[in-house]
């Protein structure tokens, strides 16, 4: 490869991700494929109810059935690992329910068979006799009433510090709350000129990615190797470590491409109960779930966020506060940090004098939310920016000028104490109102059809603390393998990576190798999440890249040549061995600077950086059925420096049509008794095609993150923050209702529009 | 899923033989776009699928019969008789309504026949065909009979249809004038609508000689408004009849609230669709003629 140093600069290339030929002609490598000698696959029998004690389970007419190896049930998985809770935050969640069930759909007992068919038809003669007890959905009530408790006693997992606190509580649902306090609310308050009071509420949601969660564990020798669809290689090990009292290096994670994650396949899913499984049958083991069997995985927290502001007789925001109920479900998984991370920025990107948030992870009887796309910021976005246009709207104010007038600018402190930096609010900002023609009038509609616009702005803090690690070795031709644990599932890590990488190097992006993460082989890295790998990974991989040139250049002067950077490694290797031979290795780790909070939830360095998306939203109502259309859809985000500026495109595209679907179209549908009503895709719909704005534009600003690598930073997730609002305000704007419940339906615009003619629609209970 | 027999007969005969009047485990597939999705979803565990690919393809023809009626074999699928130029010149409002079928993947593979059998009551096809005062043939060991596809659903999934009969032919009168059909979608754009409203007129001059109208999706079955008929047909499409039709039709449809909108919601859909559908048909005939 020495012959193919080029000066051109990789940062910035449009360039096809590197493993898009594999995907489109059907080559690329998916855990799906995996097939292992022996390997018994697994079903699941899951829970009917949402809050029961166990009495008994009756697998005999299961195991009987022609074909199946084991009926497996709690017992037998705590004889091959005595406590066999897992999570990320909490060591809440069995492995297979013990004694109680907490959710619908939660795993009771697994049928082994060697046929996927036998093992499903003898999972429903599992016979579960059960005792039903009083269940708890909604998450005010579960924080503020301990009638229903959904365990008995919080148990932290001691990873996070600031959890450790929460160590044997007892009595509560509420499993983390989060504070801030910033300032003198109550006097500002008590002075201001207006005071608002709103409560904004979001739905449950799932992220249904096109490849349903995955994990085969293959045991072996005194090791264990698991095959898995995660976005969270290094975690799965340490985890599945510590649940069996193993060396690190007994547990192998290899992860390959994923066909989606969103958040759905962080930290520990379905790893744990593949492992237990295969050291019970002595064999490997697939559990593979189908579509329909996501929605009682993991979920996107539903919120109450009821949000108090006091605004001076300008417009100003004087004091804010934030009350946030986030439904947690029966796990914790990674929720509580949910919580407190998208709880200190929920008093928005404002420059409030005082703040006070109080932020509730609460336990309930609805399957898991964790980590989805935003890790919060969507909801808690979704308040703020609906509460900033109906101030604006009672100032008699412009919502572009109310924002302007009240913005938090860098070098002013947020109300963490962090001095906010490189943050491009005011860029976006402007940017959506100049895509959007803001300043011009807008052809408001006549009749039945009326039209209108709206923005929302959001901002996000990358999650610390975290560590990345990065290994790049060049072999005997010179030729550069990247090793890293990042996980590509869509959003083009791998080919950013690439591209940072032979930046350094001086080569092309499409001659970097990048190996898939195997934690046998590719260092550590915290997990794929909240948009961190274009700027931790990203920063370990730039070191990387520059330790392998320092160490070329050691190379050289030890063999007597000229240092030419990458061009002549293999001159040089063959100097030192005497044929083409050896490896230079280059590594690189990242830790960015971080302060936890003290009990005020104050730190002057909460945060590494802050991402920041904007959206425009035009629509068109029609005033006898609610029903609209998106006429028209600007994207804005600051991302740095964009490093593939294809990617960027496809990430704000994407994130922007993903929130569309939790805005208009996506809702888990309970029954009173937590049945979930829609748990497929012809009742639980996503946006396709048709579902799109006419027009739909996109932008980065001109920004750099100084700590960035090539001024880069993360935007997986800034595409989503300010769609949700900014419909509600276009819609608002068109024909004068406001909706304040996600998703915002026909049915519930035309319900407003009724209610404002005087002319209520009945109710009825078939609309829940 | 349970291993079960899949059965691929070669003639019309040999595929009635294979169907059970008592075995419900025992279903015909065509397209099979319904099937597989309950299969999937548990709600049917066949014991034997007897596919009907092979009966031979006279059952999916597509022709205008001597007297200028439309016949359409069970078989046919929903995208050759939407693309189909008779149907096109002849029958606008079923190629019109079919393009708003679920999406083109279906559409290519899905049959007709399968469609009118299946009776979800969420289907579009069936209001427009009884707004079109089709007839559906049904073969049966005891040879061919017709029925109104008006009657030919009974009730929420149900049809006059025994186990061991098939949908074999669709015979669909020249279409006696502006036609339309309109579905109210609430959810995604290719969602199964939370109404459909088929409208057929047959006109003189100005006068609605005889009006169809036909609601589908928030009713168990395709129901004829008779109430609003004849209003059309008494008081004519001005803006004012058409709203005393709307009304007489909100007053007289059965509506069920699903999980696409409540019935008071569904009312007031009803309300506007009806002028809507109304006005898209003689819109429609005036471009055409």
């Amino acid at each position: 490869m020495n012959d193919t140093n080029t000066p051109e600069r990789q940062v910035g290339r449009r360039i096809d991700r590197l493993e898009s030929r594999s995907k489109v002609t059907g080559t690329a490598d998916y855990t799906h494929n995996v097939v292992l000698p022996r390997m018994l696959h697994a079903k699941i029998v899951r829970s009917v109810h949402a809050h029961a004690r166990i009495l008994s389970i009756d697998t005999s007419a299961a195991a009987a059935v022609p074909g199946v190896v084991k009926v497996v049930t709690a017992q037998d998985v705590m004889r091959v690992i005595p406590d066999p809770h897992y999570g990320p935050a909490f060591h809440d969640q069995p492995i297979l329910a013990i004694d109680k069930v907490r959710h619908i759909g939660e795993p009771v007992a697994v049928v082994l068979s060697d046929d996927v068919h036998i093992a499903e038809t003898a999972a429903a003669l599992v016979s579960v006799e059960y005792e039903v007890l009083p269940a708890v959905f909604d998450e005010v009530q579960a924080a503020n009433n301990t009638d229903v408790l959904v365990h008995d006693v919080l148990r932290p997992a001691g990873t996070f510090p600031d959890l450790k606190h929460l160590a044997g509580r007892k009595g509560t649902n509420v499993a983390l709350d989060y504070r801030l306090r910033h300032g003198d609310v109550k006097t500002a308050f008590a002075q201001a000129a207006h005071v608002f009071d709103h409560t904004f509420r979001t739905q449950q949601v799932v992220h249904v990615p096109l490849e349903p969660m995955v994990s085969i564990a293959q045991p072996l020798d005194r090791r264990i190797i698991i095959h898995t669809a995660s976005q969270s290689p290094s975690f799965v090990r340490l985890e599945i470590a510590r649940l069996l009292g193993w060396a690190e290096n007994q547990v192998q994670v290899k992860t390959r491409l994923l066909g989606g994650g969103f958040g759905a396949k962080l930290y520990i899913k379905l790893e744990a109960l593949a492992v237990a499984l295969a050291l019970i049958a002595h064999r490997p083991v697939r559990v593979a779930l189908t579509m329909e069997e996501q929605f009682y995985m993991i979920t996107k927290h539903a919120t109450t966020f009821r949000i108090r502001s006091a605004v001076d007789a300008d417009g100003r925001i004087t004091a804010r506060h934030c009350e946030v109920y986030w439904n947690g479900g029966a796990y914790a998984d990674i929720g509580p940090r949910v919580t407190q991370k998208s709880g200190f920025t929920a008093g928005g990107p404002y420059d409030i004098a005082n703040l006070d948030i109080d932020s509730y992870q609460v336990y309930t009887n609805l399957p898991p939310a964790g980590a989805f796309r935003g890790f919060g910021i969507t909801q808690v976005v979704w308040a703020y920016e609906s509460q900033a246009d109906l101030i604006a709207h009672k100032l008699g104010m412009d919502p572009v000028a109310f924002r302007r007038l009240n913005l938090l600018e860098n070098g002013r402190p947020h109300a963490t104490g962090t001095v906010l930096k490189d943050a491009g609010l005011r860029l976006v900002l402007d940017r959506v109102a100049s895509a959007m023609d803001w300043d011009k009038p807008l052809d408001r509609g006549t009749g039945t059809v009326r039209r209108g616009r709206g923005i929302g702005l959001g901002f996000k803090a990358l999650v610390a603390p975290t560590t990345s690690v990065a290994t790049i070795t060049a072999g005997g031709d010179g030729s550069c393998t990247l090793l890293i644990s990042t996980v590509e599932m869509g959003q083009g890590s791998d080919t950013a990576m690439a591209i940072v990488a032979a930046d350094v190097l001086g080569l092309r992006a499409e001659d970097i190798r990048v190996v898939n993460p195997d934690t046998d082989v590719t260092p550590y890295d915290m997990a794929t999440l909240g948009s961190r790998s274009t700027f931790s990974m990203g920063n370990a991989v730039k070191q990387a890249a520059q330790d392998l040139l320092d160490k070329v250049r050691a190379l050289a002067q030890e063999v007597g040549l000229p240092f030419e950077g990458t061009r002549n490694i293999s001159t040089l290797l063959k100097k030192k061995f005497g044929m083409q031979a050896g490896t230079v290795v280059g590594t690189g780790s990242f830790v960015p600077p971080y302060q936890s909070p003290d009990a005020d939830g104050r730190s002057p360095d909460i945060t590494p950086n802050w991402m920041v998306g904007g959206t425009g939203i035009e629509v068109e109502v029609d005033t006898e059925t609610g029903q609209f259309r998106i006429v028209r859809m600007e994207n804005v985000v600051d991302c740095g420096t964009p490093l593939n500026p294809k990617v960027v495109q496809t990430q704000i595209t994407g994130a922007a049509i993903q929130q569309l679907g939790a805005t208009f179209l996506e809702k888990m549908e309970f029954d009173a008794e937590g049945q979930l009503r829609n748990a497929s895709f012809s009742e639980y719909k996503i946006p396709g095609i048709l579902d799109l704005p006419h027009q739909m534009g996109y932008a980065a600003v001109d920004s750099q993150q100084s700590t960035g690598p090539f001024g880069a930073k993360g935007l997986g997730e800034s595409g989503c923050f300010g769609v949700a609002s900014a419909m509600a305000q276009a819609i608002d704007d068109a024909v004068g209702v406001r909706i304040v419940s996600l998703p915002i339906t026909p049915e519930a615009v035309y319900r407003a529009l009724a209610e404002q003619r005087g002319e209520p629609l009945a109710n009825t209970d078939s609309t829940p | 899923m349970t291993p079960f027999e899949f059965l691929l007969p070669y003639s019309l005969e040999e595929a009635l033989s294979l169907l059970d009047p008592e075995d419900p485990g025992i279903r015909p597939v065509s397209g099979g776009t319904a099937v597989m999705l309950m299969m999937k979803a548990g709600v049917l565990r066949p014991t034997r699928l007897v596919s009907l690919h092979k009966i031979g393809q006279q059952h999916a023809a597509i022709e205008v019969k001597a007297g200028g009626e439309l016949a359409i074999g069970g078989q046919a699928k929903l995208a050759d008789i939407e693309c189909h130029p008779a149907v096109r010149a002849g029958w606008p409002l079923l190629a019109q309504a079919l393009r708003g079928v679920a999406n083109a993947r279906v559409r290519a593979v899905a049959t007709l026949g399968g469609c009118i059998s299946h009776a979800d009551p969420h289907l579009d096809m069936p209001p427009v065909l009884a707004a079109l005062e089709a007839r559906i043939a049904i073969s049966g060991p005891r040879g061919e009979r017709m029925v109104r596809a008006e009657d030919f659903s009974t009730g929420y999934y149900e049809t006059v249809l025994q186990r061991d009969e098939l949908v074999t032919g669709i015979f669909v009168p020249p279409q006696a004038g502006p036609g339309a059909y309109l579905k109210m979608t609430t959810r995604a754009a290719h969602d199964w609508p939370a109404l459909g409203v088929a409208v057929v007129l047959k006109m003189n001059g100005e006068q609605v000689q005889r009006a169809s109208v036909f609601t589908g999706a928030a009713t168990d079955r395709p129901t004829r408004l008779l109430q609003a008929q004849s209003v059309l047909e008494q008081r004519g499409l001005d803006a004012g009849a058409q709203r005393a039709a709307a009304q007489a039709a909100v007053a007289e449809a059965p509506l069920m609230g699903d999980a696409h909108g409540s019935a008071p919601y569904k009312s007031q859909l009803l309300r506007v669709a009806l002028p809507r559908a109304i006005e898209a048909a003689l819109r429609r005939s005036r471009s055409h003629a």
